[in-house]
């Protein structure tokens, strides 16, 4: 980042393509919509070029990354608001087989078992992620898949840790309570 | 030993901590030993870490093939815009706009002052006309004395007749 903040715009290009694909995982995860998820990870992405000269190292990129993150799924989703766009998240959208899905039932005229009940868990889980408020969401899926400490999970969401350990506690709880039917 | 291990919410409170490593040692030792003690407690961990597995089952899609290079050409794009907007050019048409929007309120407000002092001030001719009366009689005010003589002659009835009498010696 700091090549990339003296004016090197191939550095700038190897932490896109060093972060797109977890970034991308995390918004579509913030969301429940992939194709809205790389729209707005290239918003993070642009805020933090234009932002590149006034960069100080005194954090680790990452946290910073996921802090602009934060900030633009939060104001995605109320803008959303706003509009009174409706969107049907994946998790929404119940137990609706996928068209390729689709077409292999109707080939073989059976549905894999297992593959309904993964696609129902993983529905399940979704809709389980959608109950949590923003901050749990995000606090959980950095925590989960970026393997951020609280400290730094706190850094991002401009939170204490003891808040994170809070906030992580009760997010927890709540999905233990939508899930407890599937934890086997 | 069981029946003796309350869970309090604070316990409930540190076990997601507690799984996550974020507990401090004296905390840690003091969850070990309510889980050692307490089969709720163990079924309540238990229960929070199968159910954070189930989070490995949400998608994580990646980024399309032309993300990295759209993203970088956009970025750059909208460099060579802000680049312009901090030009000396651009300041220079700012600083102008700037000082023709002033001077443009500047006309605007001494129009309206105009316009207004010439609705609303009395002007010269309108004094006059105020004192149009005074004025037809002018000459029979001066030829009387003053216009205080004659304030007097309304407010004094002796001197009418005075002047009446001093007016009937003369004629004899």
């Amino acid at each position: 980042m700091l090549r990339a903040k003296e004016g090197d715009d191939a550095a700038f290009s190897d932490l896109v393509l060093r972060y797109q694909d977890r970034l991308v995982g995390l918004l579509s995860n913030m969301i429940g919509s992939p194709d809205g998820a790389e729209d707005l990870a290239q918003d993070v992405f642009l805020r933090i070029y234009r932002a590149r000269h006034g960069y100080e190292a005194n954090a680790k990129f990452s946290t910073w990354l996921f802090s602009v993150a934060h900030n633009v799924a939060c104001n995605s989703k109320r803008s959303k608001v706003r509009r009174r766009e409706v969107q049907l998240t994946p998790a929404e959208s119940g137990s609706m087989p996928l068209p390729q899905q689709q077409i292999v039932a109707d080939k073989s005229g059976l549905m894999p078992t297992r593959l309904f009940q993964k696609k129902e868990l993983q529905d399940r889980v979704q809709q389980a992620m959608g109950s949590l408020n923003e901050r749990q969401r995000m606090a959980v899926l950095l925590h989960k898949f970026e393997g951020m400490s609280y400290a730094d999970i706190g850094a991002a969401l401009d939170m204490s840790p003891q808040a994170v350990k809070s906030l992580l506690s009760r997010a927890r709880d709540n999905l233990r309570l939508a899930l407890e039917g599937y934890v086997r | 030993m069981e029946k003796l291990t309350r869970l309090t919410a604070e316990h409930r409170d540190n076990f997601a901590a507690y799984l996550d490593g974020e507990l401090d040692d004296t905390l840690t030792r003091h969850i070990e030993t309510v889980l050692s003690q307490s089969n709720v407690a163990r079924n309540d961990v238990e229960m929070l870490a199968k159910t954070y597995e189930l989070l490995d089952l949400l998608p994580r899609p990646k980024a399309s093939g032309e993300f990295s290079e759209k993203t970088l050409a956009i970025a750059r794009l909208k460099d060579s815009r802000t680049d312009f907007l901090q030009s000396p050019t651009y300041r220079r048409l700012q600083r102008a706009v700037r000082w023709t929007g002033w001077a443009a309120i500047l006309f605007s407000a001494s129009a309206l002052s105009y316009s207004v002092a010439r609705y609303r001030a009395p002007v010269e001719d309108d004094l006059l006309l105020d004192d149009l009366n005074v004025i037809r009689q002018y000459d029979a005010y001066k030829e009387a004395g003053g216009i205080e003589f004659l304030n007097r002659l309304g407010l004094e009835n002796s001197l009418i007749e005075n002047m009446n009498a001093e007016s009937s010696r003369a004629n004899q």
